[in-house]
């Protein structure tokens, strides 16, 4: 029972860092631009159906690299060209408009890829378990947790020690004075923007792999990710961090000990956090609220 | 006098006027006649087409719209073509499909309902059917209790029961691969009621269930249910999910290497899933519940396969895409020989209905038990392949094709009370 428990706490440590890439990205987005992004899971797809379409030509490592680059780049345009528009309205407005971006995305993908889940081949390499006693930790797996460990260290780096990443942060806290300090806010929540898409996108190829693709693959990882957002707190990014993470392991943990409550209790983690502390665990009091 | 004047006039337009439409009257009355002849006979199909269903939903579409252009291009039934009209149910959202089953049938006036693919959705649209009176068939919605408890008179099935399913499958796993069980089943009607399928089949044969793992629809991550199931050290694990979670479940195991320690299997498996998995994860025993790959010189079956091939873009038939051909063909069937469309008489019509070799594309006999309105149809037992064996598509070794009627509980055992109206 222990070592069962053991094996789901780290498996829960696996899924939450995918959960943390997904809810960073969300978590970015909403801090500067104020826009609850349900279209994320979408942008995910994209990048997955991305990478599949890229693999025959550049192999999976290039594909890996190329396509959340070029989920950003969908991101960037779709930024300037219809969520722009809602900035400083209701958070409601944007709210709506990426809801219904959310299933045109889902049905052109199945307009384009089909309707029919697609297989994704991973380098042999990363194919097999580690060991056989802890046979769920593979090598795809550890290579999922290692890139988004690079890619999250990569990006609190860019946030703390570049012009960019200062402004980002300035802006998350009091943006009316960052664009009055003369900084060009609006090209700033474009290049936001399609770093939060980055994230999904990459989040996308990394799915794939793990899981094969699926028009509707986004939506079962959305929700877990705005839960982690709340748990660790709006306006956090290490608090979105450790949110991840946490429901990761919890809903792994409570798999073991009462399975039909697996799903049920990271909305209750969420209730209680709310409830108890409702900025989150990392939170700062006073924002959006 | 001018008001005089302008009063006969009036009269007089009136007159001619009614004359008139009396005279058009006489010349259309015929045409009125012939359009209500010419006037299609509607067909709803309710399934999904969107979410984790998508795919089969899709397919049965196919399949239906084929048997429908086949039979127009024939001259349609009793003389009047027919017309397809789809919904979109959804895949899990039952509220949904109701609402979409009472639109086809309050204002469209469809006069047969087709679908779903999910049970649930399925057992609640057919309390809409029965209330309304209208002729509806199951094509691919497995809980028992569709032809089972829940029988109605207005309501078949195409696919199997999830009884069926088990008991195609229950003595081969447990002769081939062992007596402990270990079970990974959706959350919900077709979930219970294949895993209660498979556990009373396997104490009849001396087994023990090690644990079910109960996983929701549209789950994506299988690793915590299968660490647990490892943990039991079973020799079977027994997949029941199906579609994308089918997929998931599978290709995790395949990744975490359990299918070398433990033997992997279930009881329905579906090319469509087949398709969207890696390679590695084509593992097990399963059962199909039509395969294209058979024995040269099937009546019809080359035929169906090309004509399949050019509507879905290259891709071989599936079962259901056969599910789809069948309900079409098998309510033309019916309405010709009650020559009437109306929904009882064909009701009586089909419920001992056998169907003809160029429909039934398979070996054994295949006709509606009328009983519980069940369609006794083959189950193909065999195995996944890796790789295409001789034909990139043929993913599937059938080893055995069973007659539905030896798998199928008897009528009684079903609990079904079938009340024909008069």
């Amino acid at each position: 029972m222990l070592q069962l428990i053991f094996f789901n706490i780290t498996n829960g440590l696996i899924i939450g860092a995918f959960y943390a890439l997904m809810a960073i990205g969300l978590s970015l987005i909403l801090n500067l631009s104020g826009v609850i992004n349900f279209a994320h899971g979408g942008f995910l797809v994209i990048g997955g159906y991305l990478a599949y379409t890229l693999t025959p030509s550049l192999g999976f490592w290039g594909a890996l690299i190329v396509a959340p680059f070029l989920t950003a780049l969908i991101g960037f345009v779709v930024e300037r060209l219809l969520i722009r528009r809602l900035y400083g309205r209701d958070p409601l407005y944007s709210l709506l408009l990426t809801f219904g971006l959310a299933f045109i995305i889902e049905d052109g993908t199945r307009q384009i890829w089909g309707a029919q889940g697609l297989p994704v081949s991973i380098p042999a390499v990363l194919s097999s378990p580690l060991s056989n006693e802890f046979f769920f930790i593979t090598g795809y797996r550890m290579f999922m947790v290692a890139t988004v460990a690079i890619v999250v260290g990569l990006l609190f780096v860019l946030l703390r020690y570049t012009r960019i990443g200062v402004r980002i942060r300035a802006g998350t806290l009091d943006l009316d004075t960052v664009a009055a300090l003369g900084v060009n806010v609006r090209a700033l929540r474009s290049l936001n923007f399609a770093v939060g898409i980055f994230l999904a996108g990459l989040a996308g190829v990394l799915a794939g792999g793990q899981l094969g693709l699926e028009p509707t693959m986004g939506d079962g990882l959305l929700m877990p990710s705005f839960i982690a957002i709340i748990v660790g707190g709006v306006g956090s990014l290490t608090g979105t961090l450790l949110g991840g993470l946490l429901i990761g392991v919890a809903s792994g943990v409570t798999a073991v000990i009462f399975p039909s409550a697996s799903e049920a209790v990271v909305y209750v983690m969420m209730a209680v956090v709310l409830l108890v502390r409702p900025r989150g665990l990392l939170g700062e009091e006073g924002m959006f609220t | 006098m001018s008001k005089d004047l302008i009063g006969r006039a009036v009269q007089r337009r009136t007159i001619l006027k009614a004359g008139l439409a009396i005279g058009a009257m006489q010349v259309a009355s015929p045409f009125v006649v012939k359009a209500l002849a010419e006037e299609p006979i509607k067909i709803g199909l309710d399934n999904p087409l969107t979410g984790t269903y998508a795919a089969p939903g899709k397919n049965e579409q196919i399949g239906c719209q084929l048997a429908v252009d086949q039979i127009n291009a024939k001259g349609g039934i009793l003389g009047r073509k027919i017309e397809l009209l789809s919904e979109d149910s959804t895949s899990g959202d039952a509220g949904t499909a109701v609402q979409k089953a009472r639109k086809l049938i309050e204002r469209d006036n469809v006069d047969f309902l087709v679908g779903n693919v999910n049970s649930a959705l399925a057992q609640a649209m057919a309390q809409v059917s029965n209330e309304k009176g209208v002729l509806h068939v199951v094509p691919g919605g497995h809980t028992d209790g569709i032809t089972g408890i829940d029988c109605k008179w207005n309501v078949f099935r195409v696919c199997n029961t999830t009884r069926m399913e088990a008991n195609a499958v229950s003595d081969l796993l447990f002769k081939t691969y062992g007596k402990k069980w270990h079970f990974i089943t959706p959350d919900y009607a077709f979930g219970h009621t294949l895993f209660q399928a498979c556990e009373a089949d396997l104490k009849k044969l001396g087994g023990t269930v090690t644990g079910n793992e109960l996983t929701p629809l549209g789950i994506t991550d299988f690793s915590a249910y299968l660490i647990k199931a490892r943990a039991a050290n079973p020799d079977v694990l027994v997949v029941l999910v199906q579609g994308n979670d089918m997929v998931n479940c599978l290709k995790q195991i395949a990744q975490f290497g359990i299918e070398k320690q433990i033997h992997v299997a279930g009881t329905q498996q579906e090319l469509e899933a087949v398709e969207a998995m890696p390679p590695e994860a084509r593992v097990g025993v399963w059962m199909f519940e039509w395969y294209w790959k058979q024995a040269a010189g099937t009546p019809g079956l080359d035929q169906f396969i090309a004509e399949i091939r050019k509507r879905s873009g290259g891709k071989v038939p599936t079962a259901r895409t056969w599910f789809g051909y069948v309900t079409i063909h098998a309510y033309a069937l019916a309405c010709e020989k009650a020559k009437s469309i109306e929904a009882k008489a064909v009701a009586r019509a089909l419920a001992d209905l056998e169907l003809p070799p160029d429909i039934k594309l398979q070996p054994n006999k295949v006709y509606f038990r009328g009983g519980d309105h069940q369609l006794m149809l083959s189950a193909f037992i065999g195995e996944l392949l890796q790789k295409g064996d001789g034909d990139p598509e043929n993913l599937f070794k059938v080893n055995s094709i069973v007659a539905g009627d030896s798998i199928a509980p008897s009528v009684a055992d079903t609990g079904c009370k079938m009340n024909m109206p008069a």
